[in-house]
């Protein structure tokens, strides 16, 4: 599969106001970069335009986007589900 | 004692609807509001669109209809006003129907559950005269309750409301995260006038995430049944006073605190306000008696609630701080704190007088120009 970083990146940028101008620290709850429960449903909806996924259910959960680490692994399991 | 009237720097539009939002209390408020709707300059474009704005016009229609001024009125203005006020009734009346078939399942299943909010005030803090608007039939319920109660509102025909909304799947990643509701809930009705009844049921007094919780389960413990009116003998159980007004200036502070009410078009209004100055006029005896503070102190939302009654109190010129004795809570920076929120909404020194009635609320860091008067 094909490396989705930047992408994954400018999408949590447009709706992490603390992420602009940093790096992303990957194992920082995104809480601390300024998710809350609204930009939460925005970068969800963002991440599923932007990769042509759909989170299902089970995954509409606060440990899904915890950390970026966590909400990119999930991005890439369900490419990879569409994939197959 | 005659409260303080309202200044007029925002204009006599706004100054109806402040008298109304805390509710006529003598025959001097009430010849002021008279003087007033017959002002030459009154602007009814503007009185109109605050109204709708503030949730108020069947509270304005209401008003007018009943001080004999029909003659004084623009007809078509009148007419439209009768209008409101009629299909406001009526939506009540289906809303009313409609809360006592939900109650009476989810009283066959043994759910603990109350009215709030709007069908809860109604019938009580605005006198059943069908002036209080409301969007939905809201509910709570204990946590622990969520999958039965969805389950029976099925059973009554009710589906998520995402199914109905511009943005569904918004709607229903919003619905799944946020586990302080269940989803929304719709069902078709074949009545005139309304289409879709639309029904809200909280577990939670606060919201999710939020570091100031009063257990729903001690809430629920304290019920009251309240009678319905048109409905002989039916009654709808709801929080007694103390409870129903934690939950109103807690969910008051929310919607002020937190910027994505403003985004979403769902920031604080008049009549909110209203709810909560009419709780403490209706029931100031047992708000005032130290349960109330000895709840608020043992669930630490003192702060919250008194952020609120200062602005309240600021805005309406009335002494809910020092009736229920929180004078020394609400400080800013401290609940700036221990919210941590970047979502704290940030006014740049605009008083809440000034955010209420401006028209931009989007741009709430800016200040909003004053009315000018006319």
């Amino acid at each position: 599969m094909e490396d989705i970083t930047t992408q994954f990146e400018e999408c949590l940028r447009r709706h992490l106001r603390s992420a602009k101008p940093n790096a992303i620290n990957y194992d920082m709850e995104l809480a601390q970069l300024g998710l809350d429960s609204m930009t939460a449903v925005a970068v969800l909806l963002d991440m599923e335009k932007t990769f042509k996924i759909r989170f299902p259910d089970e995954m509409l959960v606060e440990g899904t986007f915890r950390t970026a680490a966590r909400l990119k692994q999930a991005v890439q399991k369900l490419r990879e589900q569409q994939a197959s | 004692m005659t409260r303080p009237l309202p200044d007029r720097s925002l204009g006599p539009e706004w100054t109806i609807l402040e008298l109304l939002a805390r509710g006529i209390a003598d025959d001097s408020e009430h010849q002021t509001v008279r003087d007033l709707l017959l002002t030459d300059t009154l602007n009814w474009g503007e009185l109109l669109e605050q109204a709708l704005r503030h949730k108020m016009l069947p509270m304005l229609a209401h008003h007018i209809m009943s001080e004999n001024v029909r003659f004084e009125v623009p007809t078509s203005i009148y007419q439209h006003l009768e209008s409101v006020l009629e299909w406001n009734r009526w939506q009540i009346e289906v809303f009313r129907r409609e809360a006592v078939r939900v109650a009476k399942k989810l009283t066959s299943r043994g759910i603990h559950f109350v009215v709030t909010k709007g069908i809860a005030f109604e019938s009580t803090l605005y006198g059943a005269l069908g002036t209080r608007y409301m969007n939905d039939i809201d509910f709570m319920i204990a946590p622990r309750d969520r999958e039965v109660v969805l389950t029976a509102m099925q059973e009554l025909g009710f589906r998520p409301f995402f199914e109905w909304a511009k943005d569904a799947r918004r709607e229903e990643i919003s619905s799944r995260l946020n586990r302080d509701h269940l989803p929304k809930l719709a069902r078709d009705v074949d009545q005139p006038g309304v289409r879709l009844i639309n029904v809200d049921i909280a577990n939670s007094l606060t919201w999710t995430k939020s570091p100031f919780d009063v257990s729903v389960e001690e809430a629920l413990e304290h019920r009251v049944e309240q009678p319905v009116p048109g409905m002989p003998g039916v009654s709808l159980p709801c929080f007694r006073p103390r409870y129903q007004f934690l939950f109103t200036a807690l969910h008051l502070f929310r919607e002020a605190w937190l910027q994505k009410f403003v985004d979403f078009g769902n920031d604080v209004g008049l009549m909110k306000f209203g709810d909560v100055i009419r709780l403490i006029d209706c029931y100031g005896a047992e708000l005032s008696d130290g349960e109330l503070l000895r709840v608020m102190e043992t669930h630490r939302v003192s702060d919250p609630v008194a952020w609120v009654l200062r602005r309240l109190d600021d805005t309406f010129h009335t002494h809910t701080l020092e009736l229920l004795a929180l004078e020394n809570h609400g400080d800013e920076g401290l609940l700036a704190s221990q919210l941590q929120s970047s979502g704290y909404v940030r006014a740049s020194g605009q008083s809440m007088r000034e955010r209420l009635q401006s028209k931009a609320r989007g741009s709430l860091r800016e200040v909003a120009p004053a009315h000018s008067g006319t």
